[in-house]
């Protein structure tokens, strides 16, 4: 009988020693998943910063002004070319110009495609 | 039992019955129970006591820095963040093979100096030496992969300003510790700390960006046109404001000659400081809004007024004269669009020094004007309140203002009497209303901004029109002080107005520190021939991107397309 007892306590200690370590080698793992994922946050962030400062770098309105300038055969809009709100449906011609490259018509994709 | 001699001391005629070193096994024993209780008593002071709040408070926290916050412009575009930059290092002692490395390194960037390398590198005794500060992120990724034993990088955080000069007026900078030194940078840590703090996310450690109330292509095409105009003119500086109206938010404002934020030795000459609100200028006939508008609130005129400026108004032994002499009984729009100087002095004098004095109070001219941005000037007005004083400050002389403060007074003035402090950081039109003050009756307003666009219609701010996109305005041409005298030659010129006229959304100030004249200009230097015309531009620029709808009557039309046909003409004998 005593036997029995001790059998199974023995049974059972080395049951719970394994539930314990495996809980504890679980809980390492997800901590330092936590620590990767929080470090490759962190540098996400670091680059999204980065991209962000280097767009805006990129953007600045004197930099695309002078790119312009230089690319483009574009004016500024003048007030001629801007139609007042309640103008836009007689404005709108009654058959929509399709095909515009068809006709030869096509300036604004013909200076895309001299950019290309 | 043993009947030995006692060897120790209890006495054998106790009769007891003892073993041999009970007493010593009891010591041992009483020691155990000692250390065990007194563990148990720490363990219990420890766990249950400490746990109950009674004990004292951490002698000492680790608080972990909040990043600083990046500013933005008012759609979200970035105009200061910060970045972390690595910087190249060796340790010399862990290195390998010199020569290798200097190979290796110059090749990745051949920037790097192949002796100075070699020199550091073979200091081996040395355990850190730089090799170079602030590589860019291309070149780091580059110099790590080549794997190199004994060289590695180290982050530092740098402020940087990708708009470069655009707004480094309003931005200010930071010093090395990060900590800031002028402009919003400084309002971060200084008035705004709570603003700041309010801002930040200790949790996971962010903070959300500041929201500055400048539009960056507003912002750039003020600077863009100021800049021209400098040039063209020959001016010695620039400056130029745009602010709503409604919100009293600054959605630009350009001072020039600017400097670079990013520049590490930020040696600014007193000329490249903030002309718009850490200097005060005679803004001259500008004022002369303000004359009117007070006139027109104590009732001591109206727009049916008639002024004789036959001749020139003497005060004592001063005499006050029109640069435009009229010379004729002129009434009150007249006076407005002609900027008679007799004229003004007249209403100003009618009205009286001590309601004159109230007036001027109540917009706030006597007091500093305090935003955000902390570098900022208090007017300078006359030191004794006599009646040539008070003649002469109604059309601006011997009375200087910050920029920005005379631009919030006169777009009170405009908006329906309700004067709004400006702001650099956004706020809702509730709040600003809430912050407003009523200086002046709505139908006071009214008249003004009837005389403002009839000035930019027919007056002295003709030059401004810019078809469809109804323009007021009220020029400003004063002499400069130079060691306590008016300089004939030396002006400044001004240009203050609003659009559109009917309910104005924007008001404009543009200022040009002795502008030359040119053969263009017919041989005048006075506002209505550079100040003028440059406002005119940048509204033309800039009224399309701040939504204002455009308006054209068929007159309007008619001169646009004649314009046009004589630019393409122009173009045409050019491409010829």
């Amino acid at each position: 009988m005593l036997k029995f007892i001790n059998t199974c306590l023995v049974a059972a200690v080395l049951a719970s020693a394994f539930i314990l370590y495996s809980l504890e080698h679980q809980t390492r793992t997800a901590e330092r998943d936590i620590g990767k994922l929080g470090n490759a946050i962190k540098d996400e962030r670091e680059s999204i910063k980065l991209l962000e400062a280097e767009w805006s770098n990129l953007t600045r309105p004197e930099r695309l002004q002078s790119l312009a300038d230089a690319h483009l055969h574009m004016k500024p809009v003048t007030q001629l070319q801007m139609v007042e709100e309640g103008e836009i449906a007689a404005r709108v011609p009654v058959e929509p110009i399709m095909k515009l490259e068809e006709d030869g018509k096509d300036t604004i994709g013909d200076i895309l495609k001299a950019m290309e | 039992m043993d009947h030995s001699p006692a060897t120790s001391i209890d006495a054998p005629d106790s009769g007891a019955k003892k073993l041999r070193g009970q007493n010593r096994l009891r010591l041992v024993a009483m020691c155990f129970t000692a250390s065990f209780l007194a563990i148990c008593a720490q363990l219990g002071y420890l766990s249950v006591y400490k746990n109950l709040g009674i004990a004292s408070e951490p002698v000492a926290q680790y608080e972990p820095r909040l990043p600083r916050p990046d500013i933005v412009d008012r759609n979200g575009r970035v105009l200061a963040t910060d970045i972390s930059v690595a910087s190249l290092f060796a340790e010399p002692n862990k290195i390998i093979d010199v020569d290798e490395a200097v190979e290796l390194l110059t090749a990745a960037d051949p920037a790097l100096d192949a002796k100075m390398l070699r020199t550091r590198l073979s200091q081996s005794k040395k355990g850190f030496v730089w090799l170079k500060r602030e590589v860019s992120p291309e070149l780091k990724e580059e110099i790590f992969n080549l794997g190199i034993p004994g060289i590695g990088f180290r982050y530092e955080t740098r402020r940087i300003y990708p708009m470069g000069r655009l707004a480094a007026h309003i931005l200010g900078y930071v010093d090395l510790d990060s900590v800031g030194i002028a402009g919003i940078e400084k309002y971060l840590d200084d008035q705004g700390a709570i603003y700041t703090a309010s801002l930040a996310d200790p949790e996971s450690r962010t903070t959300t960006p500041a929201y500055t109330t400048i539009d960056i292509r507003v912002q750039h095409a003020v600077a863009d046109e100021l800049a021209k105009a400098v040039v063209k003119f020959r001016a010695i500086a620039g400056g130029g404001i745009v602010l709503d109206v409604e919100t009293g938010e600054v959605v630009a404002m350009v001072s020039l000659p600017d400097y670079n934020p990013n520049a590490t030795d930020k040696n600014l000459s007193k000329s490249q400081q903030n002309m718009m609100t850490s200097g005060v200028f005679e803004l001259g006939s500008v004022i002369k809004a303000i004359t009117f508008a007070m006139a027109f609130d104590y009732g001591t005129t109206d727009l049916n007024g008639r002024y004789d400026t036959r001749a020139p108004l003497i005060i004592g032994r001063n005499s006050i004269s029109d640069y435009h002499p009229m010379r004729r009984i002129i009434t009150v729009p007249e006076v407005f669009t002609n900027s008679s100087n007799i004229g003004t002095a007249k209403m100003a004098l009618e009205v009286g020094l001590e309601r004159h004095q109230a007036f001027l109070e109540r917009v706030g001219l006597f007091d500093r004007l305090t935003t955000e941005i902390p570098e900022s000037a208090k007017p300078l007005l006359p030191k004794r309140w006599s009646k040539i004083a008070s003649a002469t400050a109604a059309f601006g002389h011997g009375f200087a203002v910050q920029p920005l403060q005379g631009l919030q007074v006169v777009a009170g003035l405009l908006n329906g009497g309700l004067m709004i402090p400006p702001t650099f950081i956004k706020r809702d039109k509730e709040t600003a209303r809430s912050l407003g003050k009523q200086i002046v009756k709505p139908e006071t307003s009214e008249k003004m901004r009837y005389l403002f666009r009839l000035n930019a219609e027919e007056g002295t701010a003709a030059n401004a029109e810019v078809p469809g996109y109804r323009i007021g305005g009220k020029t400003g041409t004063a002499e400069k002080v130079v060691s306590g005298r008016y300089v004939k030659d030396k002006r400044l010129s001004s240009f203050i107005g609003a659009f559109p006229m009917e309910a104005p959304r924007y008001a404009i100030l543009v200022m040009l520190d002795e502008p030359q004249a040119l053969p263009e200009t017919y041989g005048f230097a006075t506002a209505g021939w550079n100040a003028v015309p440059t406002a005119g531009k940048i509204i033309a620029r800039i009224a399309p991107m701040l939504g204002i709808d455009l308006k054209l009557s068929p007159e309007d039309r008619e001169k646009l397309e004649k314009q046009a046909r004589i630019e393409a003409k122009k173009a045409l004998v050019k491409a010829n």
